[in-house]
């Protein structure tokens, strides 16, 4: 008696929570509600306070909101470096991306290709991606140097760089020969190129990183697309006489824009928002600026200038580019879905 | 009196007898310590113990400290606080990190309501204010116990505005010219340049001639920023005056930023404009650089790493420009300023712990390689007496008495923003790329002297008018 009296509460207890969890209107939500958790409390509460911050007079020593308007906003456009740095965000964002796509397509047919070592080479590519971005920008801080960059000694060796006379000129068989083609100190006379010195330069070495660290991650979009385009088509053309560039751009190229499309987002995304590399490479978006991002200003003006407001202010102008790539993706993936 | 029962009473609560007794063993331990010795270049600073004013033991002291360039420094240091927690039953830890991510780590710090109990850096931060204790019953102290605190290092502390000691500044490291003496000699200055002029002749006669290049920088580091005020200052221009009204858009800055242009194109190559804060104390070392403005610590990495090239650096002080010897001034190259933050709940440890700091300055000032300078002169007296550490190098200088030129540094160092007090305005704009970039523009020919210093003008005048409207500095008089 007793014994049938415990089981009937738990078992109603369990039939209780299986109708709940097969109503699909409680489990959904349920699922999701992590998910939501996460999305408000990483990115909904930042973004809210960021937008808060800029309009109020916060300062890391005092962060109590007061209103003021568009005041920082105001501040932020009528600064010469803003200007500098959104200029420089949005060029090295698309300039970068361009490469990269153009890069991308080319790594990935090559990649698509079987030839021995091929597992080897596919590491190789993705390893910028997986090296952890600071380090890897360290890696190149030390390429570029100003003085030690060993890119500079190679060309200082083959006598591209430094003076064609005095004791400091270099003389080798491969000097002589680059002398004799009339190439001899093109890159300068001095020691150095200075890479990260000379404006051009230093947003030339910026470009060339930001190329360097969204590659793989776009060659392996553009792989997974390759792979994905169905042998039938492939044989069909083949059949029909079709050459590698008619192939390639009345086949592969017009299958493969909506994943091109994924991959140049996802390089939107990831070069806009960067501050890595012109914070390491350049120290701080140097020189004089001149590699100075959005990303990196709102850093260097709201944490370690103290100004809270007009560092969120700054920052705040990423977010339509930002909101405008998330709803170009969530279309496309829409698009995807549908077909 | 010897040094555990300094300790032991240390730790027992203070009384104005046992106060008394403390002051008198300090004073006798001092008169008897080898420290005598190290006047002469060949001893070492004693420990002195302080006796708390106040009940500190069962606290807790968390530290962070910027990494000190002077590498011995920090291993003393982080030593000479645990064993002062362990004399006063404080348990203690010390965080150091790189100096450029201290104002990231205070800001993190700050946002959080949490963190360490006392933040050090190097320069001043006056834009946290609001954020922090009011250090004045602590720097009284120590002025009661030491004689007055260096103008320099109080102006670098204190806002006349709020009337408030936002900081403690311990101490200082000066920031005399580093000139190759062998590359000097043959433009016949022996000596080094003594004026901005000849700097700028002899600099380019000595690129011309032996290809070694200056190195005064104009990127985003802090000694760019400070070279950039230094060349002001002795062109007779200023950031604000001493009223904490802007001036900076004057024909002595134009006057200053022509001048670093044209020193840039003689003397000069492109690399100063990506330096970091180690850059030209790298080129020093390596021996490509005729002259930088920086601390002793590049010489003492030459001592080390390149003797020859040690041998041949030498030090002026400021040189002399347009405004004569009243503007041969030096920024402290660093200026050591702990803050306490208010949510700090180990304010009171903190403070004891500064004032055993400033009574043990010989320590620190005997650590630091003679780095460190102190805010209360009375406690190192070794350092600048005759016969006495900046006269006989006790870290082996060749000529021992290279240091000498920096026994006058108490009087051409001057705090951030001179004329005025080193307030908010200027902690933002020394943290900013401000000043270096006004004299790169110019240089790299981008704008005018005049169309440059304008627009500084114009992000200075943002600046303080923001916090002025925070009530933090004075101004409109």
């Amino acid at each position: 008696m007793s014994t049938s009296a415990q089981v009937v509460p738990v078992a109603a207890g369990v039939d209780r929570r299986r109708y709940w969890l097969d109503r699909e209107g409680v489990l959904g939500p349920l699922l999701l509600l992590p998910t939501v958790v996460y999305i408000i409390a990483l990115v909904g509460f930042p973004l809210v306070l960021a937008v808060l911050y800029s309009v109020s007079d916060a300062t890391v020593g005092d962060q109590s909101l007061d209103f003021v308007g568009l005041r920082n906003f105001r501040a932020a456009i009528g600064d010469g470096t803003f200007r500098v740095a959104l200029r420089n965000t949005v060029a090295f964002t698309l300039v970068s991306q361009l490469i990269v796509m153009l890069l991308a397509n080319l790594l990935a047919l090559v990649l698509s290709a079987d030839f021995h070592g091929k597992r080897l080479v596919r590491f190789l590519v993705m390893l910028p991606w997986t090296t952890p971005v600071a380090l890897g920008v360290l890696g190149w801080l030390w390429t570029l140097d100003n003085v030690y960059s060993p890119i500079d000694y190679a060309f200082r060796q083959m006598g591209l760089l430094g003076p064609s006379i005095g004791p400091l000129r270099v003389d080798n068989p491969v000097s002589d020969v680059v002398r004799w083609l009339g190439l001899g100190s093109v890159f300068g006379t001095g020691s150095n190129v200075l890479w990260l010195a000379q404006p051009a330069l230093a947003q030339l070495s910026v470009l060339l990183v930001h190329v360097w660290r969204t590659l793989p991650l776009a060659t392996v979009i553009l792989l997974a697309g390759l792979t994905a385009i169905p042998q039938d088509v492939k044989d069909a053309a083949n059949v029909d006489g079709a050459g590698f560039f008619r192939q390639l751009f009345y086949i592969r190229i017009p299958l493969l824009l909506p994943i091109m499309a994924v991959a140049f987002l996802y390089g939107i995304v990831f070069t806009f928002t960067d501050m890595t590399i012109p914070f390491i490479l350049t120290n701080r978006g140097g020189p004089v600026d001149s590699t100075q991002v959005l990303a990196s200003w709102a850093f260097i003006k709201g944490i370690e200038g103290g100004s809270l407001g007009e560092g969120a202010a700054v920052a705040i102008f990423l977010f339509p580019v930002m909101a405008g790539v998330a709803a170009l993706m969530l279309r496309l993936a829409r698009r995807t879905e549908t077909s | 009196m010897r040094e555990d029962e300094l300790r032991r009473m240390a730790t027992r609560p203070a009384t104005r007898r046992t106060l008394l007794k403390g002051a008198g063993a300090a004073g006798l331990a001092a008169a008897l310590s080898p420290i005598s010795r190290a006047a002469a270049g060949t001893g070492t600073a004693t420990l002195v113990q302080t006796a708390p004013t106040r009940n500190i033991s069962g606290t807790r002291l968390n530290i962070l400290l910027w990494s000190h360039f002077v590498p011995r420094h920090d291993v003393w240091y982080d030593q000479f606080v645990a064993e002062w927690g362990q004399a006063n039953g404080v348990e203690t830890k010390v965080d150091h990190i790189n100096t450029a991510d201290v104002p990231t780590a205070i800001a993190a710090e700050l946002g959080a309501g949490e963190g360490h109990d006392m933040i050090e850096h190097l320069a001043s931060l006056a834009q946290y204010e609001k954020s922090m204790l009011d250090l004045t019953d602590v720097v009284e102290e120590a002025n009661r116990r030491h004689g007055p605190q260096l103008e320099m290092a109080k102006r670098n502390s204190f806002n006349p505005t709020t009337n408030a000691y936002f900081g403690f500044c311990h101490g200082f490291a000066p920031d005399p010219g580093n000139y190759r003496r062998s590359l000097w000699e043959v433009v016949g200055m022996p000596n080094g340049p003594t004026s901005w002029d000849e700097l700028r002749a002899g600099g380019a006669q000595i690129k011309a001639e032996q290809g070694v290049q200056m190195g005064l920088g104009m990127s985003n580091e802090v000694d760019s920023r400070m070279a950039a005020q230094t060349a002001m200052w002795a062109f007779g221009a200023a950031i604000q005056d001493a009223n904490e009204n802007v001036t900076i858009n004057s024909p002595e800055t134009i006057a200053a930023v022509e001048y670093m242009a044209a020193l840039f194109k003689e003397a000069m190559t492109p690399e100063v404009f990506g330096w970091n804060a180690a850059s030209n104390n790298q080129l020093l070392v390596a021996g490509r650089a005729s002259y930088i403005l920086n601390s002793i610590s590049a010489y003492r990495t030459a001592q080390k790493d390149q003797a020859e090239t040690g041998e041949d650096i030498y030090f002026t002080a400021p040189i002399v420009g347009p405004a004569g010897p009243s503007g041969a001034l030096a920024h402290g190259h660093a200026v050591f300023i702990d803050m306490i933050p208010q949510h700090s709940p180990n304010a009171d440890t903190a403070k004891e712990f500064l004032l055993h700091l400033v009574a043990n300055y010989a320590q620190a000032t005997e650590q630091s390689e003679v780095y460190n300078f102190p805010a209360w002169p009375t406690t190192v007296p070794m350092l600048q007496q005759e016969g006495g550490w900046l006269d006989v190098d006790p870290y082996g200088s060749v000529p021992p008495d290279k240091l000498a030129v920096l026994k006058t540094a108490n009087e051409w160092t001057t705090n951030l923003g001179h004329p005025g007090p080193a307030n908010a305005a200027l902690g933002e704009i020394f943290n900013l790329p401000l000043l270096p970039n006004m004299m790169a523009r110019a240089a790299q020919g981008q704008q005018t002297a005049q169309e440059s210093v304008a627009q500084a003008e114009q992000e200075v005048n943002e600046i303080f008018a923001k916090w002025r409207a925070e009530g933090l500095i004075g101004g409109g008089q």
